[in-house]
């Protein structure tokens, strides 16, 4: 697995973790019956700041394990890592910004369509997040499956 | 996805250049060794810049290296 490879997956890890909590706590909210805007906007700020936080751990964790596993492996006191895109990663990660793109941008649509359809405003705002934090996950997904199956 | 209809040589031209590795021919390029291996597998085209550094890098002609499989071609 290259180094690429590993972040995607650090990535896929962390916004899974974040969408899990967004769930979560969402149906905590509904099952007590109390969710009104400031809950949710509340919601919205929390996991904005728990992904961002999370992804910069993530991938501090990811560079350091990856020091740590060449020092092992190579016994060098400064194992170079070898981080760098080439064009293959860039093309990768442009198709998975674009995969990203078309999710999140569905996922705007219906969340618009459930308020032209008579639902409260709060439905919609839950489903931005929802469609935001889920597109960002597929196109994690789907970035390693370039990865391992080529195109 | 799938199988790409540019074909290669450089596995056996890598193999007539001193047994040169994946990594070798990835640092003489400029890539990583997953896309030497990619291209290798004919899982992926490369620009034709990065081509033409595969084919310097083996003092070949590019149509040495790469050919292309035009049969079901429209042209």
């Amino acid at each position: 697995m290259s180094y690429q490879e590993k972040n995607i997956a650090v990535s896929l890890v962390c916004y899974t973790l974040v969408l899990g909590y967004f769930l979560t706590r969402l149906s905590q909210l509904h099952q007590n019956g109390d969710l009104n805007s400031a809950d949710l906007f509340g919601l919205w700020a929390v996991v904005i700041v728990l992904s961002i936080i999370i992804t910069i751990v993530g991938a501090v964790l990811m560079h350091a394990g990856s020091a740590i596993i060449e020092v092992i492996r190579t016994g060098e006191e400064d194992p170079k890592i070898d981080d760098s895109q080439d064009e293959r990663d860039k093309l990768i990660d442009l198709r998975g910004t674009k995969v990203a793109h078309l999710l999140f941008s569905v996922g705007v649509f219906l969340a618009m369509l459930t308020y032209v359809f008579g639902q409260p405003p709060l439905v919609m705002f839950a489903l931005l997040i929802l469609s935001g934090l889920a597109a960002q996950a597929l196109s994690d997904i789907f970035r390693l499956a370039l990865y391992r199956r080529g195109f | 996805m799938g199988k790409s209809r540019v074909a290669n040589n450089i596995r056996k031209l890598r193999f007539h250049h001193h047994e040169m590795t994946q990594q070798e021919l990835a640092e003489k390029v400029g890539v990583t060794r997953q896309t030497i291996i990619a291209i290798e597998n004919a899982k992926y085209s490369p620009s034709l810049e990065l081509a033409f550094r595969i084919a310097l890098a083996f003092g070949s002609p590019l149509e040495e290296v790469f050919s292309y499989d035009s049969q079901n071609d429209p042209i």
